[in-house]
């Protein structure tokens, strides 16, 4: 720890530094601004309105909406299980994928991690058709039916869909959580072990809380957009559940009644981000955390 | 043509299609007020194009010099390569084509102030909306002589009775496809359908996912137009919906010629266009599309051109050119669907013209009806989210 | 090690010495177990590929049931106009896309740091619900904005220019397509970064300004090198959102910027054909012979230098 007073301690140096907070924070500000905030406030005064004759919006003020809203609680639940089993599958499929890669990989890191993303950059229909074909009769369920002589189906069924959002969502759980593991100090772990702590201990004190902020990220990054997935279950699991994205979907498009799509959005959004704020403060009050500037 | 007439003046309009009806006559009879000038000019009509040669000849199309570019918003594929490079030759404009894959999607996009397009090409019943919007430009007959061969009753349709707004491009039909090697039974209407989806084949059909096209059906079954909104009727059909859903495999416009030859799906509530490619299939070349006895609905595709269309003579040379008769015919032989330009039909070659699933036979057309936009009715709204959060169980 | 052992006969004895490494075996295992995962997920990665592939030479128009092999969707590729710009269009999104993004959201998450509690909060609020919006509320949302912009600034732009032949007008396209794009690519990269800046260790960077030096100094010599991977990843995750994206694309974009899913998603009605496939393996063989490329050139660069090196070093911290 350096004895010596920062250079920031007068005036000057303090207005520079708030200079530099500013410059370093207005490129996001502007686009959360024009693009977030300014949108998002059109859209909770949607949810107000009414639907105009030929689709669109209408100023009026109505609770209707919200009302409407509140039925789609079975649309949420099957989306609640769906993104919960989603994110549980991605994890079990990535943490060990990351913590490999971040540990053990030398060299090969970076060709793993591009190798990883390569895969999505073909179409994310042909991907996505290309599992109809590998989980069809044509590919796995036609295999097993002809091992087991009955009839078998995947495809339409939670199995195919989960198929399909373990392999969508892989790299957003991973990248997270190797970007953290990745800046561990193998030397501590090392030292752990000199102590006496055995495999699970070291793990448990030291790999775990330097990986929690990968894990914390990465699983919402995969559990939230899931929340509104709609695609993969309709082309893998044939439209078979109704979830909140084809509630959204058919709101806004095909019926065109933005008010109505706009509750539900708004409501959407209220709920989740109570959740999330809820969990990262359960998450993290019992850390010290404190937030030092790198600059 | 007594019955086409019928089937496409005779619609039954409900309030909202009435006023628009009305507006438009109002409109175009006020119009026809006016001394015959070369452009109407309406006030959504964009900044008037430096290089028009003001000329008091309507037939002369060409003497309207066309620009070097003219933007369609489309279907995919769904102009003929040869035409397309032949527009090229003669006026020398490129045309650059953007792609939607539904007209819900091409509607919300337009009616929100999505823009920057010429031409569009959606199904009519979806062009009321834009045109109520202001976004739609008034057409000038004049400078499109070739509409003198569109059949009258198709260009003056129940959406657009003087044809102010739109042109029609093709139509088709909303029908059934089914595997005849595998489903032996006699499938000729609605109710048949419906009995087979309940019965012997449950969880073997699909629909195609779009409420517009299926909620015909058991409006037809019920023995109703498919215009009809009166609140006990749609209950009904609620009802069959209801029966219907636990059987269904899935709504699916997309990928339902895939779940044919897979074998998976053996009825389908859909569309003509994996037809071709079925039939080459020799795997699926059992496949046959009907229309129900009972009637269902024909849809038509359209040109209309943008209210802020930033090329409009090319837009006008386009609007001309496409219903050339040799033009139209190679359209339809590129397309596969049917055309309604008279003398272009002359040009469409036997096996084509002889197809029913192209080009119905008169006794089915006695039967089409053309459907207006429902999307705003609240209780079809509804009957459709349960029906859709029901299927399969 | 055991304790010396006294024999009935009374002789002390010492224990002998275990000769050879002492054999973990629960040790190998785990590490079996980590290199099984990750082939079995590569292969599971790529498996679809594979398909992907191999369909490209379907001679059938319907891209999922095989009939046969064929190399003419290479040739349709290569005549159709169509998918060449809708592949530009893709690339000129993506990358301009991807460079904003990992800038305002690496330049964020270090100004965030520097904030107080409360103004972290709000920042950190609008971040989540910047992931939270459904995808289908921003992009219409988006494209309202938009279009009520232009409503009121294009009359300004059309008066100050006078009246010419083809006035300046804001109009949907790459622009908007990139602006939209780039706000939940910001909030990306901003989570990614944070991630990897938790619990960082802020020594270093003390005694950089000690030595005097500039905070772009310190950034480029302490801060960049530790949060590389982070800013990597989030490149590429930004890269690959905007070049699949189709919602938001299809609802912002304009005349001639349709992008490669536009262009796939515009076949469904139609029929998906093999051409699709032909696209995504060029693609696919693109960037991985850029990959083999870029690899063998810096390896023999580092050769000549006579230190072993390769891309993967250089992209990620090398220990």
């Amino acid at each position: 720890m350096s004895a010596r007073t920062t250079a920031r301690s007068d005036t000057g140096g303090r207005a520079k530094s708030a200079l530099l907070t500013g410059a370093l924070l207005l490129p996001i500000s502007v686009w959360y601004l024009l693009l977030l905030v300014v949108p998002l406030v059109m859209v909770a005064i949607f949810s107000f309105g009414r639907r105009a004759p030929n689709g669109g919006y209408v100023a009026d003020f109505t609770l209707d909406n919200y009302a409407r809203a509140l039925g789609t609680i079975d649309p949420f639940l099957t989306s609640l299980s769906m993104a919960i089993g989603g994110t549980i599958g991605t994890l079990l499929v990535g943490l060990p994928l990351a913590y490999f890669m971040a540990t053990r990989a030398g060299r090969w890191k970076g060709l793993l991690l591009l190798l990883l993303i390569i895969p999505f950059w073909t179409s994310f229909l042909i991907r996505t058709y290309s599992w109809l074909i590998l989980l069809g009769q044509g590919g796995l369920a036609g295999f097993l039916a002809d091992l087991t002589g009955g009839e078998f189906r995947i495809l339409g069924t939670w199995s195919a869909v989960m198929v399909g959002l373990v392999y969508g969502y892989l790299p957003l759980m991973v990248f997270p959580i190797y970007v953290t593991l990745e800046r561990m100090d193998r030397t501590l772990i090392e030292a752990s072990k000199d102590l006496g702590a055995g495999r699970w201990a070291s793990f448990r004190q030291v790999t775990l809380p330097i990986a929690l902020p990968g894990l914390v990220t990465g699983s919402l990054l995969v559990f939230i957009p899931m929340m509104g997935e709609y695609v993969i279950p309709q082309i893998l699991g044939y439209g078979r559940v109704f979830l909140m994205g084809n509630a959204l979907y058919l709101d806004f498009v095909e019926f065109r009644n933005w008010p109505a799509g706009s509750a539900k959005a708004v409501m959407l959004i209220v709920i989740m981000l109570v959740a999330i704020t809820f969990y990262l403060w359960f998450l993290n009050r019992g850390r010290r955390t404190r937030e030092v500037s790198m600059l | 043509m007594n019955d086409i007439d019928r089937m496409l003046r005779t619609t039954p309009i409900n309030r909202r299609s009435a006023l628009g009806v009305l507006g438009l006559t109002g409109a175009s009879a006020a119009l026809a007020a006016c001394a015959g000038g070369t452009s109407p000019a309406p006030s959504t009509e964009a900044s008037a194009p430096a290089s028009v040669a003001a000329s008091t000849e309507p037939s002369a199309a060409a003497s309207f010099e066309a620009e070097s570019e003219l933007l369609i918003y489309n279907w995919t594929d769904y102009i003929s390569d040869k035409n397309l490079a032949e527009f090229k030759t003669r006026y020398g404009t490129d045309v650059t084509q953007d792609f939607f894959a539904s007209n819900e999607e091409f509607i919300t996009k337009v009616q929100a102030g999505g823009s920057g397009y010429d031409l569009g090409c959606p199904t009519a019943e979806y062009v009321q909306a834009l045109i109520e919007a202001g976004i739609v430009q008034k057409l000038d007959h004049s400078r499109i002589p070739n509409l003198q061969y569109i059949n009258p009753t198709f260009l003056n349709n129940a959406w657009d009775p003087n044809a102010d707004y739109m042109i029609p491009k093709d139509y088709g039909t909303t029908g059934i496809l089914y595997r005849t090697k595998l489903v032996p039974e006699p499938v000729t209407s609605w109710k048949d359908l419906y009995d087979l989806t309940i019965g012997k084949y449950s969880g073997k059909v699909v629909f195609v996912n779009s409420m517009g096209d299926v909620f015909p059906m058991p409006l037809k079954m019920l023995g109703y137009s498919v215009n009809d909104n009166d609140p006990a009727h749609l209950e009904e059909a609620r009802k069959i919906f209801l029966d219907l859903a636990p059987h269904i495999l899935a709504l699916d416009s997309d990928t339902y010629d895939d779940k044919m030859t897979s074998g998976e799906a053996l009825l389908v509530l859909g569309w003509t266009g994996p037809i071709t490619d079925l039939k080459a299939n020799p795997d699926t070349a059992d496949t046959v599309y009907l229309v129900p006895t009972e009637g269902t609905i024909f849809w038509m595709d359209v040109w209309m051109m943008f209210a802020d269309a930033p090329h409009p003579n090319a837009s006008y040379a386009w609007l001309n050119f496409i219903h050339e008769p040799a033009i139209q015919a190679e359209e339809t032989i590129a397309n596969y669907y049917a055309t309604a330009n008279d003398e272009a039909k002359k040009l469409v070659p036997a096996e084509i013209l002889n197809d029913p699933a192209v080009f119905p036979p008169d006794d089915v057309i006695a039967s089409l009806e053309g459907s207006l936009d429902h999307s705003g009715v609240q209780q079809r709204a509804d009957i459709w989210a349960e029906f859709a959060s029901k299927i399969g169980g | 090690m055991t304790a010396p052992t006294i024999p009935a006969s009374g002789v002390r004895e010492m224990p002998r010495p275990r000769v050879g490494p002492k054999v973990d075996r629960l040790g190998l295992l785990v590490e079996g177990y980590f290199r099984a995962h990750t082939v079995l997920v590569y292969a599971f990665l790529y498996l679809p590929i594979l398909v992907v592939v191999l369909f490209s030479f379907n001679a059938n128009r319907q891209a999922t049931v095989w009939l046969g092999f064929s190399t003419a969707w290479y040739g349709e590729a290569f005549r159709d106009v169509f998918v060449q710009k809708a592949l530009l269009n893709s690339f000129i999104v993506a990358i301009p896309n991807a460079i904003l993004a990992t800038t305002f959201g690496t330049m964020a998450a270090l100004g965030l740091q520097r904030v107080g509690r409360k103004t972290r909060s709000s920042y950190d609020s609008l971040t989540y619900i910047s992931v939270i919006v459904p995808e289908i509320t921003i992009a219409l949302a988006t494209l309202i904005f938009f279009a009520s912009s232009f409503d009121v600034v294009n009359p300004i732009l059309s008066a100050l220019q006078g009246d010419p032949a083809k006035p300046f007008k804001l109009g949907f396209g790459h622009s908007t397509i990139i602006a939209a794009h780039v706000l939940f690519n910001t909030s990306l990269v901003l989570l990614i970064v944070r991630a990897r800046l938790s619990g960082m260790d802020r020594t270093l960077v003390e005694a950089s300004y000690d030595l005097f030096a500039t905070p772009w100094r310190t950034f480029r010599q302490i801060t960049f090198p530790q949060l590389l991977p982070a800013i990597v990843a989030g490149f590429l995750l930004a890269f690959t959102f905007s070049f699949d994206d189709y919602l938001i694309t299809t609802f912002n974009s304009g005349p001639a910027s349709s992008t490669l899913p536009l262009w796939i998603f515009g076949q469904l009605r139609k029929t998906v054909t093999p051409e699709t496939n032909a696209v995504a393996t060029m693609v696919l063989a693109f960037t991985l012979g850029m990959l083999f490329v870029g690899q063998w050139v810096l390896r023999r660069q580092s050769r000549r230098g006579g230190q072993e090196a390769s891309m993967a070093s250089i992209i990620t911290e090398e220990r």
